[in-house]
């Protein structure tokens, strides 16, 4: 179901070109070959429809096909960070039931080698059919999970079809289409450019990963490219914008630009407007558990530097609403993911009225939303979902660590950072946390500020006072 | 200015590192800096030190260490 589309260009347009990674590309044709055969050896494995399967591979042309391997085996995929440590991805690995990992090569020494399925070494095959039904799961993408331990977000192939098909249909892509992309396969946004990019016939073209550093160079291989769409995150866009070059790199054929995942600073946001005023601008909204459910196309007239931009209007027939007592912001629709993935079951996270709470804070402003930021302890680091709890549990079982917490500071590069304060025993040093967290959590987990306290600040209820906390940390 | 760059860097945007152990040529990117971080790095050096760094220099092989760091900025000045 969810490969439908893509299925269909690949009739129309065998020919076409589908995937471009440096100087290697793969027409659709090349591109269904290779998941055929991995959906075979996957099957020949024994995997059966609905299972997770882990993709232990950077974003690129091999990780695309096994991706859609996974897919035409009926099962769903589970894509690893590997800038993790080796012991938050054997958690994730175990919590998932991941019966297989598909890599390339030689097993990481982690990992049990008998999970292991090496994607270069297969025949060509065409796998047995399967039915796929609409609400099977596509993929499990975890986050920083509240319960102290990263936690799946379980997709199905209903909800990224819904999203693809109305990204799609916005953005108006077509088989001309040449889109870049650059978000890693663990983040929802590659779902925009795997489904809708792939199902409209267009062609991907996976930013090397070094132009992130390099604006100069990465404005002019979208020249060179001839990209005609990016759907990225806003601080990619703003040293583009900032740095990029562009009154010498004319990016005539990028008809969009889309971001998401982090707030555009609205000063860097005119910049960039500035910049390429023949290209339209989309801010995308939503947690992982809603994909995208608001939009705003960026209307240039209305950016004012010290006035943050809308999240605009709801998305892919979402329906939204703000809780009047709470002003927390409610979302259904046939975008939201179907739960949490916990012991190989999906538990759904819809309250009595089929509402999904997002933990965000809004209000509608003339038929627009906006966001005013969270209202639980999650952060937001560089882009990713960090729960305080999943930090405070790593430190707080070290040795010598008598009790801790985790808030978020708030950083100008970052968006968010974690910050710890400890409470430890004589023998504990905050060097020696420094460096136990560096082996279990990733750098976007790792506080920036450590306090040693005598007592954690506590309220006359006997909770945490995290305002407190927050005043001794900042000062 | 190595000094003003590295007080910088470790207050603003790297802070899971030490300072005092933290050597000229040690690798600022595999310490963390990433593109946001280098973008808030090149404005305050723009800033602090009176130099323009033009956009097509941005590369990993000028902002990679300290000491790349500080003979770029030095370079980008007297041009």
């Amino acid at each position: 179901m969810l490969l439908g589309p893509f299925l269909h260009q690949c009739d129309l347009q065998p020919d076409a070109l589908a995937l471009q990674e440096q100087d290697r590309w793969i027409n659709y044709r090349q591109l269904l070959k290779h998941a055929h055969s991995i959906a075979a050896a996957l099957q020949s494995c024994g995997v059966i429809p609905g299972q997770p399967v882990a993709i232990h591979l950077d974003r690129g042309i091999a990780a695309a096909s096994a991706l859609f391997g996974v897919l035409l085996a009926g099962a769903c995929y589970v894509p690893l960070d590997l800038k993790n440590p080796p012991p938050r991805l054997s958690f994730i690995i175990a919590d998932a039931h991941v019966q297989v990992v598909l890599g390339l090569g030689v097993a990481p020494a982690w990992l049990d080698e008998s999970l292991w399925l090496d994607i270069a070494n297969y025949a060509a095959a065409i796998p047995e059919p399967v039915e796929i039904a609409a609400e099977s799961l596509a993929a499990i993408l975890y986050t920083s999970g509240s319960t102290g331990q990263p936690r799946g977000v379980a997709i199905s192939q209903r909800a990224i079809t819904a999203f693809a098909a109305w990204a799609a249909d916005l953005l108006a892509l077509s088989p001309a289409d040449r889109i870049a992309s650059s978000a890693p396969f663990f983040f929802d946004l590659s779902t925009f450019d795997l489904y809708a990019v792939l199902g409209s016939g267009g062609s991907l073209h996976f930013v090397p990963a070094g132009l992130s550093m390099a604006p100069a160079r990465l404005s002019a291989w979208l020249m060179a490219q001839n990209i005609s769409g990016w759907y990225t995150v806003p601080s990619q866009l703003a040293f583009l914008g900032y740095k990029g070059n562009l009154a010498q790199t004319p990016l005539d054929a990028l008809r969009f630009l889309v971001f998401a995942g982090e707030v555009f600073p609205t000063p860097a946001l005119i910049a960039l407007a500035a910049s390429l005023p023949q290209t339209a601008l989309y801010n995308f909204f939503g947690p992982t558990e809603t994909n995208v459910c608001c939009y705003w196309p960026v209307e240039r007239h209305r950016l004012i530097a010290d006035q943050s931009i809308p999240i605009g209007l709801p998305a892919a027939g979402c329906e939204l609403n703000v809780d009047a007592n709470t002003g927390e912001l409610l979302v259904r629709g046939p975008t939201l993911a179907s739960g949490y993935w916990r012991d190989g079951c999906v538990q759904s996270f819809l309250n009595a009225d089929g509402w999904y709470a997002t933990g965000d804070h809004a209000s509608l402003d003339q038929h627009e939303y906006r966001f005013h930021g969270r209202m639980g302890r999650m952060l937001k680091c560089s882009g990713y979902r960090v729960e305080p709890a999943e930090i405070e549990s790593a430190v707080n079982a070290m040795p010598g660590v008598k009790v801790c917490a985790v808030i978020g500071i708030d950083d100008p590069t970052a968006g968010q950072r974690p910050a710890l304060a400890v409470v430890l025993d004589a023998e504990m040093t905050i060097a020696e946390i420094r460096k136990l967290l560096s082996r279990q959590l990733p750098t976007y987990m790792q506080p920036s500020r450590y306090l040693i306290l005598e007592d954690l600040p506590l309220l006359a209820n006997g909770k945490m006072d995290y305002q407190r906390l927050r005043e001794l940390c900042e000062a | 200015m190595k000094e003003k760059l590295k007080t910088f860097i470790f207050a603003e945007l790297i802070y899971h590192e030490d300072p005092a152990s933290f050597g000229d040529e040690d690798n600022l990117l595999d310490a963390g800096l990433d593109s946001m971080g280098i973008m808030r790095l090149i404005m305050f050096a723009e800033k602090e030190f009176g130099v323009t760094l033009p956009d097509t220099e941005i590369e990993p092989d000028n902002v990679g260490s300290l000491n790349k760091l500080e003979n770029w900025i030095k370079r980008s000045g007297q041009a």
